[in-house]
Formats: C-alpha cells, sequence, structure tokens
C-alpha cells in the first residue's frame, strides 16, 4: 500500500510488561510511521491487545520506552490518550449497549464538543448549532460505513459484525491521527471482512488516519498492510513488509505453519 | 388510527432532533399542558390539588434528579430522602435570613447548596461502584438525617424541632405558608416542575447525557474516547442533587407546609427509587408515570370501594391498598422490566405501524 511517510508517528522501545509472574510483552520495539497500515500478528496470547492497552494509557509498562508524535511520555492515561488523537476498538466489542447507533457515533464527537452544561440545558442557539454541526458529521461516518438503516436502534440488539461497524464508526467520529484496530474482523463473513477492509483503507486513504490493525485473516493484513509486526510469547519475531513477513521461516513455523 | 409520521419529512437536523419529533406528540404535550395549566386550577378542588397533584409532581420532579443519577449515569443511589431534606433545609435557613427576598430564588438556590453536598458524597464513587457506592448513599442518607436531628440551628431553635414555613408573597399573592391557596401553591409548583423536566430532558439529549450515559453503559469505552470519568459522575451528582433538592425545597415550602427530620427518611428515598424503576430508568416521561403508580393510584384505590358502595373499613382499604400496589409494582417489572416508559415507547412504535405487525 502507498500513502505512507517517513516521519515517525509511535516510537516504541524496549517495552516489557508483565502481570504478578505472566510475561505479557519481554523487550519489544517497534514504530508506526504517520499514514502507515501497521498490522500486528501472532497467536493467541502473543501479547497484541496487551500491546495496545500499552499505546492507549490502559497498560503501564514497566520497562521502555515510548514517543508518540515526538514527544516522549511518562505515564499516560486513556483519555489523556483520546485527547492526542488516539483512538481505540475492542476485540470483544465496547459498545454503549443501551445507547442508539448515532448516539454511540455522536459520543466520539464528545472532546470536540464544547458548549457547558448551561447551553445544553436550553438546548438552543449555540448548543444546538454545535449539536447540528456535529451531528452532519456523524452522520457522513454512518453514509460512509453503511449502517443507515439502524441509526436508531439500540446498538446491544444488533448483530455482531453490524455492532463492530458501529465500533469503527464511533472511533472514526473522533477523528483520531492513530487509529487501534484490535480483530475488527474476527467472526466475520468474507463479505463483512471486505466491507471493513475498504472502512480501514479508506481511512487512511480519505482521513489521512494511520492504523495499527491485529488480524488473524493472514489474506487481508497481506492486502492491507504497509509493515508487518509478528509477536509470538510476548517477544518480537519478525517486522518487515508483507512479502518478507511471509517468507520468514520463524514466522511461518510460529504462526503462518500451524494453520491459522 | 392517527399516531402517524407519514408527510411528515423532516428536511433538517434541526427537526430530527427535536425531543419530540412526531407532530401527534407534541399536541399531545400540548393538550396536557392545557389541562396541567388550565383545566386543573379552575375545576380541581383542595383534595384534587393539595392531596394529589402537588405531591405527585414533587415526587415526579425529584424523581427526575435521581434518575439523572441513577437511570442516566448508573449510579445507584439510596440516599434521595436525605438530598431532599438538604435543600427543604437550605431553603428554610435562607428564606429566614434574607425575608425580603422572592422565594422561588430561594427554592432554586436551595437546589444549589443541595449540589455542593452531593458533590461532595459523589467523590468516592471513583473508587467505589455498584452495590459498595449504593451502601455508601445510604450511610449518606442516615449521617444527614442524624445530622438534621441533632443540628438545632437548621430550624432555627424552633421549640417543634421542625420547619416552619414562613408566610412569603409573589407580586403580592402569598404562595407559601397558611394563607396561599391551593390553586397559587399547584401552579407555583407545576411551573417549577415543567422548566426542570424540560431542562433535564434537554440536558440527556446532548452531550452531557451521551457522556453519562456512555459512563453508565462501558466506562472503559467512554475513558477512551476522552471522558474523565471522575468529572462525568461528579457533573451527574451536582444535577442530580440540584433536581432533587429543589424537589425537597418545594415538599415542605409548597406541600407539606412544616417538616420534621422524618419526613426525609430512608422511606422517602425508596419511594422515589421505585418511582424510577417502575417508571422506567434512563427516561424524564417514566417519572411521571412511576409517580402515577406510586403516588394517584393508591389514592385511586383507596376511594374506590367508597365509590361503588363496598362496606369496608379504613384500615382494611389502607392494607388492601399496599397490597395491591406491591403486586402490580411486580407485575410490571416482569412484564417490563424497562418500566412504563418503555412500554409507552413499545406501544407508540406499535400505533405507527398500526395494523400492519412490521
Ligand atoms: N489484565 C491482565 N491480567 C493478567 N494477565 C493478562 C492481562 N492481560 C493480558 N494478560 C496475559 O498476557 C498475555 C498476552 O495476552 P494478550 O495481549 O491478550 O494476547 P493476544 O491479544 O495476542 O491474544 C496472555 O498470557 C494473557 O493471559
Ligand atoms: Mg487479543
Amino acid at each position: 500500500m502507498t500513502g505512507a511517510s517517513d516521519e515517525i508517528l509511535l516510537d516504541v522501545e524496549n517495552v516489557s510488561l508483565s502481570f504478578g509472574g505472566v510475561r505479557a510483552i519481554t523487550d519489544v520495539s517497534f514504530d508506526i510511521r504517520r499514514g502507515e497500515i501497521r498490522a500486528i500478528i501472532g497467536p493467541n496470547g502473543a501479547g497484541k491487545t496487551s500491546m495496545l492497552n500499552v499505546i492507549n494509557g490502559f497498560y503501564h509498562p514497566q520497562e521502555g520506552r515510548i514517543t508518540y508524535r515526538g514527544r516522549t511520555r511518562a505515564r499516560m492515561k486513556p483519555h489523556e490518550a483520546a485527547r492526542q488523537g488516539v483512538a481505540r476498538t475492542f476485540q470483544n466489542v465496547a459498545l454503549f449497549k443501551g445507547m442508539t447507533t448515532l448516539d454511540n457515533i455522536m459520543t466520539g464527537r464528545s472532546l470536540r464538543m464544547k458548549r457547558g452544561l448551561f447551553w445544553q440545558a436550553l438546548r438552543h442557539g449555540p448548543a444546538l448549532a454545535e449539536e447540528i454541526e456535529h451531528r452532519r458529521v456523524c452522520e457522513e461516518i454512518i453514509d460512509f460505513l453503511e449502517i443507515e438503516h439502524i441509526r436508531r436502534t439500540p446498538v446491544g440488539a444488533l448483530p455482531y459484525g453490524l455492532q463492530k461497524r458501529v465500533e469503527l464508526g464511533r472511533a472514526l467520529a473522533m477523528e483520531p491521527e492513530l487509529l487501534l484496530l484490535d480483530e475488527p474482523m474476527a467472526g466475520m463473513n468474507l463479505e463483512e471482512k471486505e466491507d471493513m477492509s475498504r472502512f480501514i483503507v479508506e481511512a487512511k486513504l480519505q482521513r489521512g488516519m494511520t492504523v495499527a490493525l491485529i488480524e488473524h485473516d493472514i489474506g487481508v493484513v497481506m492486502d492491507l498492510s504497509d509493515r508487518v509486526l509478528v509477536l509470538e510469547y510476548g517477544r518480537r519475531i519478525a517486522d518487515d513488509v508483507p512479502d518478507v513477513v511471509k517468507a520468514d521461516p520463524k514466522v511461518i513455523d510460529a504462526y503462518l505453519g500451524v494453520g491459522h | 388510527m392517527f399516531y402517524r409520521e407519514a408527510g411528515q419529512y423532516k428536511t433538517t437536523y434541526a427537526a430530527d432532533m427535536a425531543i419530540f419529533p412526531i407532530r401527534q406528540d407534541r399536541w399531545g404535550l400540548a393538550l396536557i399542558l392545557f389541562v396541567a395549566f388550565v383545566v386543573i386550577p379552575t375545576f380541581g378542588g383542595p383534595f384534587l390539588l393539595n392531596t394529589m397533584m402537588i405531591p405527585f409532581l414533587v415526587l415526579s420532579l425529584a424523581a427526575i434528579g435521581l434518575n439523572l443519577l441513577t437511570g442516566y449515569t448508573g449510579l445507584l443511589s439510596l440516599g434521595t430522602g436525605a438530598f431532599m431534606g438538604v435543600g427543604a433545609y437550605a431553603c428554610y435557613k435562607l428564606a429566614t435570613w434574607f425575608p425580603q427576598v422572592n422565594i422561588l430564588v430561594w427554592i432554586v438556590a436551595s437546589g444549589f447548596v443541595s449540589a455542593a453536598v452531593g458533590v461532595l458524597f459523589g467523590l468516592p464513587s471513583l473508587r467505589i461502584k455498584g452495590f459498595y457506592l449504593a451502601v455508601a448513599t445510604l450511610a449518606a442518607q442516615f449521617f444527614l438525617q442524624w445530622g438534621f436531628a441533632r443540628a438545632p440551628w437548621l430550624v432555627n431553635y424552633n421549640d417543634s424541632g421542625a420547619i416552619e414555613v414562613p408566610r412569603a408573597t409573589l407580586f403580592g399573592v402569598p404562595v407559601t405558608g397558611p394563607s396561599a391557596t391551593p390553586v397559587t401553591r399547584y401552579l407555583v409548583v407545576l411551573t417549577l416542575v415543567s422548566i426542570m423536566a424540560w431542562l433535564a430532558s434537554n440536558i440527556v439529549h446532548g452531550r452531557i447525557g451521551r457522556i453519562w450515559m456512555a459512563v453508565r453503559d462501558m466506562d472503559i469505552a467512554a475513558q477512551l474516547i476522552g471522558i474523565r470519568l471522575l468529572n462525568a459522575k461528579l457533573l451527574a451528582f451536582a444535577v442530580s442533587s440540584f433536581t432533587v433538592g429543589v424537589a425537597g425545597a418545594l415538599m415542605v415550602f409548597l406541600w407539606l407546609g412544616a417538616a420534621e427530620p422524618e419526613a426525609f427518611n430512608i422511606n422517602l428515598s425508596f419511594e422515589i427509587l421505585f418511582i424510577i424503576i417502575i417508571g422506567g430508568l434512563g427516561s424524564i416521561v417514566g417519572a411521571f408515570f412511576g409517580a402515577t403508580i406510586m403516588h394517584l393510584m393508591p389514592i385511586a384505590l383507596r376511594a374506590l370501594p367508597a365509590m361503588i358502595g363496598l362496606p369496608i373499613e379504613a384500615a382494611r382499604v389502607e392494607q388492601l391498598t399496599f397490597m395491591i400496589t406491591g403486586i402490580l409494582i411486580i407485575v410490571v417489572l416482569i412484564a417490563e422490566p424497562h418500566g412504563l416508559a418503555r412500554l409507552w415507547q413499545t406501544a407508540k412504535q406499535k400505533l405507527r405501524v398500526w395494523p400492519f405487525p412490521y
């Protein structure tokens, strides 16, 4: 894929993370360049999800440094990561179940909406203008993701595949610089995967987002990604462009070979 | 049936975002407001106003307040009664310190005192959740009620130990105290409750309401989109306690006329909680439905045997009313755990497409 620049958006250096005795990540380094789709693959339990959690501040690694947009950061909380342009979807969808599709996506705009309690309570003037302005952005995302028909449905009642789409919509509504996607196509059929792939590519090409993508479907990974990081038992075993990774004997042994 | 949206195309987001997007709903609301503001005060007697409507409105407002916290933000509180007490005592102190200031100003100002106390007791909510938070609010209930009884300063060292509502006027018309007519008090309560219900409805339909619901439904994901949990929860405590505090001030100043610390006990907390459970968690209109079942229905049940000429003693009627109310609550909860508000939504949805089921 094209579109990546040489600018390093996120640099992870020698990160180690453990939970009590369990080592989830051991001394992993890699970087993400602005505008690329960066795949992270590896068998279950390899530490992929933990790595995303480290990036957006849910977990704090015991060792290592993380530099985002040129700033090496100290401990960061998830809501601060959001403020700095990091958005995220979860392996097991984490939507607001009691709210409609539209409200879920509108909630993604919360940080960009500024009107306080006073105007909100009146719902006129500036608050209404702001609500309309952001509603327009969300409607555009709803069109893009082809979920107009479920706009008013509480998301708890939606099938899994659509929930994944709504969750992507909520992340896109944040207009993040870095979009972290944890197995966005798990449990989907071929057609749904193709749709989702298209959305991810367009997020990159048209919306200028940088994407970190965890995915088990090797075909999808090879098609979409610019570079692939391979983890196994919390260690980095390969990191290169898809064609090189695909041919790496260590990767074939650890992952491709065993028939995922 | 004419409950249809056919032909009502929404050409702007503003129209689509209206809280009552369907024309028939707006007519229905206009009709209810007309009955409430014109028909009831014109034809209603003191029983309807004093015993039925004023308490109904006050309880509905308190339920809206609790619903903001429990129904929308997912933070269970068992201290509603005590927070109503904070509003009532604050209003009493303010009104007796500065009797020259209009009483309506103090009723609203008492909401701010209650909001401040609510935020104080809401502080632990970042660390403790669910059952344990409910226990903490229960502690607040008993602590505050104990405080009301132990601080004679709160009632200006009255011999009775109770709040004795002073006389106050609005444009020369008495609105509180013994000389205020039921119609005047009813209209004041109705106006305040309508305005506050409207404001609450606006809040829950905008950014802040969405943030509260996000915290309720999935707090991890809420943080991830940039929401600070503590801020969101404390704001919910503040706005909720404000509303509950105003309801408390209204309860004493425009309904009871006097109140001892016992008036704000745990039973009141539970009554408000039942109202929102029956009416529907996370629904403003549900508060009114719930108050109808919890307050108006028992009155109707009590009046029923006499109306149809059944010779039953008053005590027996009282027991029966309790039983029937209890059974109804259980039936409602089994039939529709989301309360009457959800039943109402479903019924409207069915009407929209009637007679075609899909
Ligand atoms: N919160 C946690 N507490 C304890 N162990 C954890 C936690 N999160 C992840 N782990 C452990 O870390 C390892 C990596 O898990 P994870 O990052 O979810 O792997 P992947 O996403 O690659 O399947 C696993 O052994 C898992 O059990
Ligand atoms: Mg995982």
